[in-house]
Order: C-alpha cells, then sequence, then structure tokens
C-alpha cells in the first residue's frame, strides 16, 4: 500500500486476522468461533486477567521525552493472538537467514578489503559519511566473520499480504524478552488454544542465545565467562536486559564494574577479578570504549577494542555493526544480497527515495503528507516525519533539516501496515502492526518461530514502537 | 638526515587516578621515505607495552597503569633517518590529465574517499569556511599543474593566519584560530586542508617532528604539524603552511589522519578526578 506512488490513494490494508467482511481466514477460524461463542464477557475477564499478571510479572519499559528520567510503564498487551502460518513462516525465516547472511559478509568486507566498493555497487560516500562506519575496528577479524550474532530485522505486510522488511535492526536489537513475556501471559489466559493450535515454542531463545555466546569465548565453550554489558537502569530496555541476564543465568554488569588488565577483561566481584570472555553489550558502539571511541563515555569499558583485537574477549554484536542498518544502506541491502549470494532476495525492501539523489529529493518535498522521513542514524521512532499527519511548520523544518544533511535522510511513501483485530476497551477493532522476529547466528543461523508483534494502539496510527504509544501480541507460528 | 628524537611526556594529577588506559603515537613512520633505525619506550610507572597498526597505518603503543598513581611518565627515544631530498622530483602528468589520475587513486583505494570527504571542527565544510574568513577560497587553476595551485594556497595560509605559540589548545577549532587571526602549526594545517579537500583533492593531516634548524626563532620545540596533498605522478607531498616550504628530509612523519584527532600523540583514559590534569612535554631532535 503506497500511497505516495504517483496517481495512488490509499487502498485498503491487509487484514491478518479477516479475509473479508464476514469469514475469517482459515488459520483464524478456530479463535474466531470460541470468541463468539464465549463473548465479551470472558475476553474483558482475559484482558484483565493479562494486566494483573503483566503487573505481578514486572513486565515495563521506559519512556522518555516526557521528563528527563524517563517513566517506567506496565508493557501494553494484547490478548488476540496473531497468527502465522507453517506457510508463511518458511518464507520468513529462509528470506531472513538469507538476508542477515549477506549483511555479515558485507561487514566482512566494508572492514576488509572492500570488493562492493571498488566494483562500484555501493557509492563510497554512503560508507565514509556514515556515522556508524568504525574505522577504529579495521583489520579486526571477528570469530568466524560474525558480526550480528542478534538481528531484528522489521517486517511488515503490504496491502497484497506481501512480507517486506522495513528496517534492519543489527546494534542492540531489543524487544525479545517482550516475546517471551508476552507468550507466558497468553498461556496463561488461553491454554484451551495451545492444544488445538500448534504453535511452536519461543521459549528456548534465551538458550539458543546462550548457546551462542558461548561459541564466541576465546577460551573455549567449557570456559566461557559471559557478561551482559547494560547502560544501567535509566536505560529504555532495562527489563529486558535483567530478563535475559537471569534467563541466561550470566552476569549483568555495568561497565564500571569491569577493567581491563594488559588486553585482558575482568569483572570485578567480591573475590577479585574474574575473567570475562564473551560481552553482550546493550551499550553503543560510541558509548562502549572511551580510549577509542566518545572519550566522555562513562558507560563503556577502556580498553575493551584492544581486548577485542588482541583475540582475547567477543563482543556480541561486533563493533560497526551499525554501518550495515544505516537507513541510508536500506536501499542497496537487495543488490548486496545479489553481490555476495548471487541469489534474488526472498523479502523485498520497501520503496525508498534517497535524499541524497537530487530527483528523489525533488519529488518528496512535492509529496511530504504522502511520505515518511527518517533519520538514518536514528531508531525507535525517534527523528522521524509521519507525512500524513504532520503539521506545515514541521514539514518546513524536516525540509530544511534534508537539504543541510542529505546523506543524513531517506524517505519511503507511508505503507498502510497491515491490520489485525485488537480488544479495545471492551470492543474488537482493527489495529496496525508490524513484526519482529530475533535471528540468532552463532554455528548457524536460526530464526526462532515467533517474534514480536507491535501494534499501533491509537486508531489509524501507524507508528507501533513502544517508545511512541505502541503495544504488541503473541505471535503464534504454527507447526503445520 | 639522520636524527636522535627524544620526545617526554609527564601527566600530573593533584589527586590520584586509577585504570589509566594509554595510546601512543609517537614512533614514527617507516615507508620510502624515512626509516627507523632504532626506537624505545619507557614508562613511569613501568607498564608493559603491546602495539598495532590502526586504520592510518600509525604505529598505536597501548599499556595501561591500574592502581593509583598522580605521575605518568612516557619517554620515547628513537633514531631515524630521512631519505627524502627533492620534493619537486617526480615525472609529473599533464594538467589535463590531473582529475582522472586523481579519481583512479581514490577508485582503487576506497579509504581515500576519507581525505577528501571528511568535514569535523577542524576541518569544516567550505561554506563554514568562506563564514569564517569573510571571503572566497583561493581557487585551483585547472590549467596548470595542481602542484603550482597547491604551493599558491601554501603561500596563502600565512596571509590570513599569524603565528602564535601557544594561542590554541590542542584539538581546538579551526574557527576559533581564524577569528583570532592566528594559530599554531595545527591550524596552519587543518586550514590548507580543509582548501585542498574543496578541489576534491586528497588532504591529510601529518603529525611528526622538523629538524630545530628550520623553526623560526621564538617557537617551542614540539612536535610539529604539516598537511600532505595527493599530487599526481608523485604520491603524498607534504606541504608546511606554517613555514611556507614542502616537507623533505628535514621533516619526521610520525602519524597520518583526516585531521589532528586522528594523529594525537598520545589518548588516555582513567578513572578519577581529571580536574587539575597537568601536562609537560619535553622534546629533543638532534642531528646525528
Amino acid at each position: 500500500m503506497y500511497n505516495g506512488m504517483p496517481n495512488g490513494k490509499p487502498r485498503t490494508p491487509y487484514h491478518e486476522f479477516y479475509a473479508d467482511d464476514f469469514t475469517p481466514r482459515d488459520h483464524y477460524r478456530l479463535l474466531w468461533d470460541h470468541i463468539k461463542a464465549t463473548g465479551n464477557n470472558a475476553l474483558e475477564a482475559k484482558a484483565h486477567e493479562s494486566q494483573l499478571a503483566l503487573q505481578a510479572e514486572g513486565v515495563t519499559f521506559t519512556v522518555y521525552g516526557e521528563s528527563e528520567e524517563g517513566i517506567e510503564r506496565i508493557w501494553p498487551f494484547d490478548l488476540i493472538p496473531r497468527i502465522i502460518t507453517a506457510q508463511e513462516w518458511v518464507k520468513i525465516e529462509s528470506g531472513l537467514k538469507q538476508r542477515v547472511r549477506a549483511l555479515n559478509l558485507f561487514l566482512g568486507d566494508l572492514y576488509g578489503e572492500q570488493r562492493i566498493i571498488k566494483d562500484g555497487l555501493i557509492p563510497p560516500e554512503l560508507i565514509y559519511q556514515g556515522r556508524d562506519f568504525r574505522r577504529e575496528i579495521v583489520g579486526i577479524v571477528p570469530q568466524r566473520g560474525i558480526y550480528t550474532h542478534i538481528s531484528g530485522i522489521d517486517i511488515i505486510r503490504d496491502e497484497k499480504g506481501e512480507f517486506l522488511v522495513l528496517e534492519d535492526n543489527l546494534r542492540t536489537p531489543s524487544g525479545v524478552s517482550y516475546m517471551i513475556e508476552n507468550r507466558v501471559i497468553e498461556r496463561r489466559i488461553m491454554p484451551e488454544f495451545f492444544d488445538k493450535y500448534k504453535v511452536r515454542r519461543v521459549a528456548h531463545y534465551p538458550a539458543l542465545l546462550l548457546e551462542a555466546l558461548r561459541s564466541l569465548s576465546p577460551r573455549g565453550k567449557e570456559n566461557a565467562e559471559i557478561v551482559l554489558l547494560t547502560p544501567g537502569v535509566y536505560n529504555s530496555a532495562y527489563f529486558e536486559h535483567t530478563f535475559l541476564a537471569k534467563e541466561m543465568g550470566v552476569e549483568l554488569a555495568e561497565g564500571r564494574d569491569m577493567v581491563v588488565v594488559n588486553d585482558i577483561v575482568y569483572l570485578k566481584t567480591t573475590t577479585g577479578l574474574q575473567r570475562v570472555d564473551v560481552i553482550y553489550r546493550r551499550v553503543d558502539d560510541d558509548f562502549l570504549d572511551p580510549l577509542v571511541f566518545r572519550s566522555d563515555s562513562s558507560l563503556g569499558i577502556a580498553g575493551v577494542i584492544n581486548s577485542w583485537r588482541a583475540g582475547n574477549v567477543a563482543i556480541v554484536n561486533a563493533p560497526g555493526s551499525g554501518i550495515a542498518d544505516d537507513k541510508a544502506v536500506y536501499p542497496y541491502v537487495p543488490d548486496i544480497i545479489r553481490y555476495y549470494l548471487g541469489q534474488e532476495p526472498i523479502l523485498h525492501n520497501v520503496p525508498t527515495y534517497q535524499m541524497t539523489n537530487v530527483q528523489d529529493r525533488e519529488y518528496v518535498f512535492d509529496n511530504m503528507e504522502r511520505m515518511v522521513i527518517k533519520a538514518v542514524s536514528e531508531s525507535g521512532g525517534y527523528g522521524m516525519l509521519m507525512g500524513p499527519s504532520s503539521t506545515p511548520a514541521l514539514r518546513k523544518e524536516f525540509m530544511d533539516l534534508v537539504q543541510e544533511n542529505p546523506r543524513n535522510y531517506i524517505a519511503q511513501p507511508v505503507v498502510y501496515l497491515s491490520r489485525h483485530v485488537c480488544y479495545m476497551d471492551g470492543e474488537l477493532e482493527a489495529r496496525h502492526l508490524d513484526l519482529r522476529p530475533f535471528t540468532i547466528y552463532g554455528e548457524d543461523i536460526q530464526v526462532v518461530p515467533g517474534g514480536l508483534t507491535r501494534v499501533a494502539l491509537r486508531k489509524g496510527s501507524l507508528v507501533v514502537n513502544s517508545s511512541q504509544g505502541g503495544g504488541s501480541k503473541d505471535t503464534w507460528v504454527l507447526a503445520e | 638526515m639522520r636524527y636522535l628524537i627524544e620526545h617526554e611526556t609527564v601527566l600530573e594529577y593533584p589527586q590520584a587516578i586509577r585504570e589509566h588506559h594509554i595510546e601512543l603515537r609517537l614512533v614514527p613512520r617507516s615507508d620510502g621515505h624515512q626509516k627507523v633505525m632504532s626506537c624505545s619506550i619507557e614508562t613511569e610507572p613501568t607498564a608493559e607495552l603491546a602495539s598495532y597498526n590502526d586504520y592510518f597505518g600509525n604505529r598505536v603503543d597501548y599499556f595501561c597503569v591500574i592502581p593509583p598513581h598522580s605521575r605518568l611518565v612516557t619517554r620515547l627515544k628513537t633514531e631515524i633517518e630521512t631519505q627524502k631530498e627533492n620534493p619537486f622530483d617526480f615525472e609529473s602528468v599533464p594538467p589535463a590529465e590531473e582529475q582522472e589520475w586523481l579519481r583512479q587513486a581514490v577508485r582503487r583505494t576506497p579509504a581515500m574517499n576519507d581525505f577528501v570527504l571528511h568535514r569535523s571542527q577542524a576541518t569544516p565544510s567550505e561554506i563554514k569556511l568562506m563564514e569564517l574568513l569573510k571571503s572566497t577560497l583561493p581557487r585551483r587553476q585547472p590549467e596548470r599543474p595542481l602542484l603550482d595551485s597547491l604551493l599558491e594556497l601554501l603561500a596563502w595560509v600565512p596571509t590570513v593566519l599569524e603565528y602564535r605559540s601557544g594561542t590554541t589548545e590542542v584539538h581546538g577549532s579551526l574557527a576559533a584560530a581564524l577569528q583570532q587571526g592566528n594559530g599554531v602549526c595545527q591550524d596552519f594545517a587543518h586550514l590548507f586542508i580543509t582548501v585542498a579537500r574543496s578541489w576534491g583533492v586528497p588532504a591529510r593531516y601529518v603529525m611528526g617532528y622538523l629538524d630545530p634548524g628550520i623553526c623560526s626563532t621564538g617557537e617551542e620545540l614540539a612536535t610539529h604539524a604539516w598537511a600532505e596533498a595527493l599530487v599526481p605522478g608523485a604520491g603524498w607531498v607534504g606541504f608546511d603552511a606554517t613555514h611556507n616550504l614542502l616537507a623533505n628530509d628535514h621533516y619526521v612523519a610520525v602519524a597520518v589522519g583526516r585531521d589532528s584527532y586522528d594523529a594525537a600523540p598520545q589518548r588516555g583514559s582513567f578513572k578519577g578526578d581529571s580536574a587539575g590534569e597537568q601536562p609537560t612535554v619535553k622534546i629533543s631532535v638532534q642531528e646525528q
């Protein structure tokens, strides 16, 4: 659904649940029959139960922008599950594996020989003016050449029901804890369906991640001391950091809890220094090592990059991964897949306009009400203009920003994300949603069958980010 | 020429600091123009040194001092032989082919893009620079050899900046120097680089040492800074805008980068109070 296409006008978004106004899609029929039979009161009771469970479990997230330190909120959960058929999943899974494999080869090339630039496929300005191209790590080859051990690639569905990649999140993607918690809650409130539908499990994600982390230990799997490095309690994903550390049984630490001595990373414990082999960091590159990146960072570990270079510690995801999910690189990903794998992309991109291209830019400026403009290095819905709901003043502001630094922005026609029924204050209503599955690249690439389905809770809204008032659903991938 | 170079840096702190990590870019480059004959680095307190070559090909020596300390000394002693005698001695390329030569050089080595595209506080955009200067920039004469235009640029820099030792901080912005109308060698180098890049010519920053015989009177002996521009047929040629000279065998190059930040001789990170950090640098360059 590309509202921004010439002569285009909004068509009906794809409905995940209903095939038409009166009938559900086949894989939703069981659920639909049940809802009809038990009525709204039963749903209300389940909604109430889910609220209590989320509170009891302490499932929260933090919103910034309203106050300095952020506000902690209960995770918004909608009880009607989103169901993905086995057939649909095959496509998503194979598409993600292909994309992650290609993007890792791309990173290895960028920080190595740079064949793709020499062959003229990627304009060098794109890389050399990218904020996240890290010259400090050129020449370092991470274990098995893997940079993005964890990817959270966002997928949407267009009006024809085709799955498209909206953005690649390869730095410190978050949301996996909510995927798992949503399942815990759903199992509690809708246990009857888990037998009737063959829903594939997601609860083993922490075990898969732990296995991948252990496999990276320079001292071998048996001696893998793993630390989850968090920026601290004020980070919006702190809940997830504590959740994953607990589930995997690894230490949760801040930069100040660690020290590098002669290229070895140690955790400071009450019984002395304890060697660290693998750092699962949820701290951005900029703040990771004040010796080589931002010197004013107090969140990182001084000397950790040199330790990594020396091969004494693994860092997950590898520093420098961010250049591959730079939104200005995104339009090139289909070519990147063809270049490194010699295959056609299984999952397609959303059409994207590059602001460095004068023609594209003028077209976007003429059609701003129908565009989404995104800052290339931002995530979480920050630094973004949603054309349809924007004011003339805001459009002017973005036009100036784009002109000042075109490399820093891309534009996409507004995509009318697919919709699904949600239980909103006693009624079933349609809301837009997307999907973030999680991919782990350890000894091989695995996509956990499921993901975080994010819902735009406001009627008509297309913004699903939890920081911008989004909610979530449990995501059921069917075994058959 | 053969030089013995000694470079001592003493950092003193009013209150003890700890977990101190240091990176040094002090060992001169070894390339076609100069060769390191011997080199040693000592530290106080003593520390275990390790090294690697950074992205720009600079040798980095690094170490850490973990226990509390209020004084840290690093001492470099190196003997170096320089060979380049005449910077004008190269096969030139006809002016009409120079731009293509540069284009090919950048295409072959994508990393060269940095030396054309990089903009920072020290090497601002063309528009910003014109605002600061309140005038247009020197123009490249496309019908004449690029080297001629670069030499004119070299002579132009001292007409807008006056040399005054100690007037700008290390890593200071070019804007500050231009507003005052005076600066140190770093600012001269940055200004040269900024204009050369606006012409689309790859230009980089060099930190190193200069034969004390060249230094004008009143200059304290310190590390020196100059620029290098990629000249068709010649490769990198050093331009010392502070002295309006081309770099020759009286110049010892240590570290290069996009600007002074990349080529800083010493970088550190520690835990503790940074207020009152007192650096003292002593350098001697002796001809052998």
